[in-house]
């Protein structure tokens, strides 16, 4: 079963083709994937499709799940930093306001505070 | 038909201050319009502009992306503009990318998907971006006709205002189908003029509007763009009927060489050489309206305001109370880098700000010599085009010359800018008895009586102050260097002509 992470990707990445396109959001989920893997290097196996789904992920996350039910020590999900990536980049690219307004395309019943950032802001 | 059988086409703000007015009123709601240009040219914040004065929940825009540039980058470049408002996004604006299936379909699948995100959203807005790289593929002229007439008469059907955005070059206009279809033509052109650019844009066809032909300038600031009318806003104004009405300069002698004053709702033009005193001529003029009651407008070029109102001071003239007052304002431009057009609608917003009767711009040398190279050869058509709109609002306007002078020869003006007044007073130096001294003469009155008499003339600390008599007692006083014949008695009061107009 897909995991919640991943779900929360490819509902990004249909929302953000209708805006970016295809190959638009595929440039970004390759550069998120490539900052990702500075931070778990096991992302390496991870490839972005040309429709800008991932390969090679659920399989990472299928494995971590049989290590966790076999009592091996519980590991970070993989595709995080690649979400956390995904929103910097848009982040970085399009401003808070502006990105906050696209996510609400994806989830418009989502409360986007942005109780973490430096100023405290409201996204 | 009788006019209440007619339909009403409504206006839609374009959002882009001084359109609205170029348009003949705005843009005529369900209209299916290109915009065309070449890249840079302000094509894509025009659209943005439209869409972002437009656009509701309840009416909302979609706005198509094709190949070019990404969407991201566009909105990310195109937030920065002020009028860009991401509270809108996505409720009231939503960005779609066709670049798909535009690259792996045919221009039925675009029609398409068009057709269905459209019936998805209903919109009020539609725009591509950009439609030339959709149409790029390899196909037939008719292929391409009947996507064009299909897609126009879906979004008209489906009651949308519609932009498509192309890079256009000139020569493309003629025989091209879109062209033929399109409602509404909007050309933006940028070229290079020595160091400047140059941007203008034309309506090149607007069906049922009474838009205002020819070219006008543009400007793309943190504002978006800002389009500056020919007309300069002033077409719909009723022009007001000939005054009979004469002002004074606050010279009582100068208003008796003018038969009166100067007529309100005239162009005086005040030509004379660096030192004849125009500059304190038209400063005279000013302070005299503001005693009338008469709020002014004085455009400098050469010297800052607070300068120009302390060299007012020192002819017992009041001008920093008038200022606070909201009676008067002094402008200080110096565009170097601006239109014409735009240095004349700041003049124009601040005489329609206080509502000013009389305005002076001192001076017009100073004036072209402000503006960046490019412009200047639309200096003196812009002046024409300013000056007849706001005399035919009453305004009195008094400019000042400067003219090289010479001792053998007496121009009226250097500028060639006679057509434009209605009145000129020439200032010039005269060598009299060992001294340089100063003559003025009324050259022409269009539509009235004035002196002939030349009169000398000294600048003192009450400003302009025309001496007793005219002189009679010299010869060839125009030239400069008069000869002196001795006449007894002249005549002591100014003598009018006839009603004769001096040619110029």
């Amino acid at each position: 079963m897909e995991s919640p992470a991943l779900r929360v990707y490819d509902k990004l990445r249909q929302n953000l083709s209708v805006f970016a396109g295809i190959a638009g959001f595929r440039s970004l989920a390759s550069r998120a994937l490539a900052q990702a893997r500075s931070e778990d290097p096991g992302l390496g196996e991870v490839r972005v499709n040309e429709d800008g789904t991932l390969q090679g992920l659920g399989e990472m996350e299928h494995q971590i799940e049989l290590d966790k039910a076999a009592g091996a020590e519980p590991t970070n999900e993989p595709s995080i930093p690649l979400i956390a990536s995904l929103l910097g980049l848009l982040h970085i690219f399009l401003g808070e306001a502006l990105t906050a307004s696209l996510l609400r395309v994806t989830w418009p019943g989502a409360v986007l505070d942005d109780c973490n950032s430096e100023n405290g802001r409201k996204a | 038909m009788s006019t209440q059988d007619k339909v009403t086409i409504n206006k839609l703000p374009t959002g882009v201050p001084g359109l609205d007015e170029i348009m003949g009123g705005g843009l005529p709601e369900f209209s299916f319009n290109i915009i065309a240009g070449a890249p840079g040219s302000g094509k894509t914040t025009l659209a943005h502009q439209f869409v972002f004065a437009n656009a509701t929940p309840e009416h909302p825009a979609l706005y198509f992306t094709v190949l070019g540039e990404s969407a991201i980058k566009m909105l990310r470049y195109q937030q920065q503009y002020t009028f860009f408002d991401p509270a809108k996004l996505p409720g009231a604006i939503r960005f779609i990318n066709l670049s798909q299936v535009v690259l792996d379909k045919d221009l039925g699948a675009v029609l398409e998907q068009i057709t269905k995100e459209v019936e998805k959203a209903n919109p009020a807005v539609v725009v591509v971006d950009s439609f030339r790289t959709m149409v790029r593929k390899p196909q037939s002229d008719m292929e391409l006709q009947a996507f064009i007439q299909r897609l126009a008469l879906f979004l008209a059907s489906w009651q949308a205002t519609t932009f498509l955005i192309g890079e256009y070059a000139e020569d493309e206009l003629r025989d091209n189908p879109i062209f033929t279809v399109a409602d509404g033509l909007f050309w933006l052109r940028q070229t290079p003029e020595r160091n400047s650019i140059v941007r203008k844009l034309q309506i090149v066809k607007l069906r049922g509007q009474d838009s205002v032909p020819g070219l006008h300038t543009f400007r793309i600031t943190d504002a978006g763009v800002q389009a500056f009318s020919r007309t300069f806003g002033l077409t719909g104004h009723a022009k007001n009927p000939p005054s009979h009405r004469r002002l004074s300069l606050g010279i009582a002698e100068l208003d008796k060489m003018l038969g009166g004053g100067v007529r309100e709702g005239d162009s005086l033009l005040v030509a004379g050489s660096s030192g004849t005193g125009k500059s304190v001529l038209a400063t005279q003029f000013i302070a005299e309206g503001i005693r009338q009651g008469e709020p002014g407008i004085v455009a400098v070029f050469e010297e800052r305001p607070q300068a120009y109102a302390e060299r007012a001071a020192s002819l017992g003239l009041d001008l920093e109370t008038p200022q606070k007052d909201e009676k008067l304002s002094i402008l200080y431009l110096r565009p170097l880098d601006l239109s014409v057009d735009e240095t004349m609608h700041s003049i124009l917003d601040a005489v329609q700000k206080i509502g000013a009767k009389r305005l002076v711009i001192d001076s017009l040398a100073g004036f072209e010599m402000a503006l960046s190279p490019g412009f200047r050869a639309d200096f003196r058509e812009s002046l024409y085009r300013m000056i007849f709109a706001l005399t035919g609002i009453g305004v009195t306007i008094l400019s000042t010359v400067e003219v090289d002078e010479s001792f053998t020869e007496f121009p009226f003006s250097t500028y060639s800018i006679s057509f434009l007044t209605d009145d000129i007073i020439r200032l010039r130096y005269v060598s009299i008895d060992g001294q340089l001294r100063k003559i003025m003469v009324v050259i022409k009155m269009r539509g009235g009586n004035h002196a002939k008499d030349i009169r000398e003339y000294e600048i003192t600390s009450k400003g302009v102050v025309i001496l007793g008599k005219r002189l009679t007692n010299y010869q060839a006083l125009i030239s400069g260097i008069p000869i002196h014949s001795d006449r007894s008695n002249p005549t002591e009061e100014p003598s009018l002509d006839t009603g004769i107009e001096h040619k110029t």
